[in-house]
């Protein structure tokens, strides 16, 4: 059995300070789990920067991705998190896209995965 | 989504991943073609433990070039891709001499005008992303068997004169038994079951010496040549496995009017 925590990436404040997000996941996923979430917090940093300079297109396909691969991980959450992202995205609501990235960001954090 | 919403803390399982090959499931050579690798992961990973064998394309020009060379026996195609969209991969087989391929659709767009338009330029089957494993393989062997020229696997295989046990992996020719090897046998059996389909090197050395191993291409014409010699696959015998240049082999059964011409050619 084997653990992967969120630790790896930079906590935000409020993920630090709530109770870890326990998921038990087959052991033959473990190598597939890591690379996706590994994918996904370098989804998260392109993101923001994106919001940075205002490109909604590439936050729209980083959500996109998200929703469309998230459930099938095991992570509901983070295809709900794509599609608001992809729908905010598309409106071009900075404020909404500020706080769905938090709220991914808070996600990953949070997680603690056990495989076994 | 608010972060509001979540729950403060929870405990979950993913489903287990074995003991869901479907029993009646042949392996089949599946493409896929999807840009976000993690989903062409986790695709692949689901298929191969269900026993098919996949070959991923990140583009779907990739795809279209390969089609040249390989056969497939069903295609996943995502929608958004960032060469060209997966409609227009869809309409350039249909329109290619590997037609009859069933296609399932595979996205993350689920607004009814985009199912109606991918199933009207012609996919045998459309999902909407997240998907789920087990409808996923279903749904891949319900349009394979649905395919023109994939039909239930019998156990006996009659035709013409040729009757083939693959539980007792003996092939019979008018009435008498054929001694073949173990790969003769194999190759025999790919070919019967796909008469008048058009298979590609690699998907020949695939289905009959598995995803891993290394054939040369004179090894594969060796047994081609070997069972088409024992079988009688040739146009005295009203048949023809014939080579296809830079491609691979088809087994094709000619007709009277064929035969006799096929023989007047070879005089």
């Amino acid at each position: 059995m084997s653990t992967l925590t969120g630790s790896t990436h930079k906590q935000s404040t409020l993920a630090s300070a709530l109770p870890a997000l326990t998921v038990m996941v087959e052991k033959d996923l473990e190598v597939l789990v890591q690379r996706f979430l590994a994918r996904k917090r370098d989804d998260l940093d392109r993101a923001r920067a994106a919001l940075g300079t205002g490109d909604f297109e590439t936050i729209r396909r980083i959500g996109h991705d998200l929703k469309g691969a998230g459930e099938g991980f095991g992570f509901p959450e983070l295809s709900a998190f794509g599609a608001a992202l992809e729908r905010a995205a598309v409106l071009h609501n900075e404020r909404a896209l500020g706080d769905e990235l938090a709220a991914v960001d808070q996600f990953l954090s949070r997680l603690r995965i056990t495989f076994k | 989504m608010n972060p509001a919403t979540l729950k403060t803390h929870e405990v979950k399982t993913v489903a287990p991943l074995q003991n869901f090959a479907t029993a009646h499931a042949s392996s089949m050579r599946v493409a896929i073609v999807e840009d976000d690798p993690s989903q062409a992961e986790l695709l692949t990973h689901w298929l191969e433990l269900a026993g098919h064998h996949c070959h991923h394309f990140d583009r779907g020009e990739l795809l279209i070039r390969s089609l040249d060379q390989e056969s497939f026996d069903v295609l996943v195609l995502d929608w958004n891709l960032p060469d060209i969209s997966g409609v227009d991969v869809l309409k350039r087989i249909r329109n290619s001499s590997q037609s009859a391929l069933p296609i399932l659709f595979v996205t993350a767009r689920n607004r009814e005008d985009d199912v109606v338009t991918a199933l009207r330029q012609g996919a045998d089957d459309y999902m909407v992303k997240p998907v789920r494993r087990l409808e996923l393989l279903a749904r891949l062997e319900a349009i394979a068997r649905r395919g023109k020229h994939r039909s239930e696997q019998p156990e006996i295989i009659e035709l013409d004169v040729y009757k083939v046990d693959t539980q007792t992996r003996t092939v019979m020719r008018k009435e008498r038994q054929v001694e073949l090897t173990a790969k003769d046998f194999d190759l025999s059996v790919l070919f019967l079951r796909n008469v008048g389909r058009l298979l590609s090197r690699g998907h020949i050395r695939e289905s009959v010496w598995g995803p891993n191993a290394v054939v040369t291409s004179r090894t594969l014409d060796t047994h081609v040549s070997r069972i088409r010699n024992k079988l009688g696959l040739t146009p005295e015998h009203g048949w023809r496995l014939a080579a296809v240049y830079r491609y691979g082999y088809r087994l094709e059964q000619l007709d009277a009017a064929a035969q006799r011409l096929a023989a007047t050619n070879e005089r």
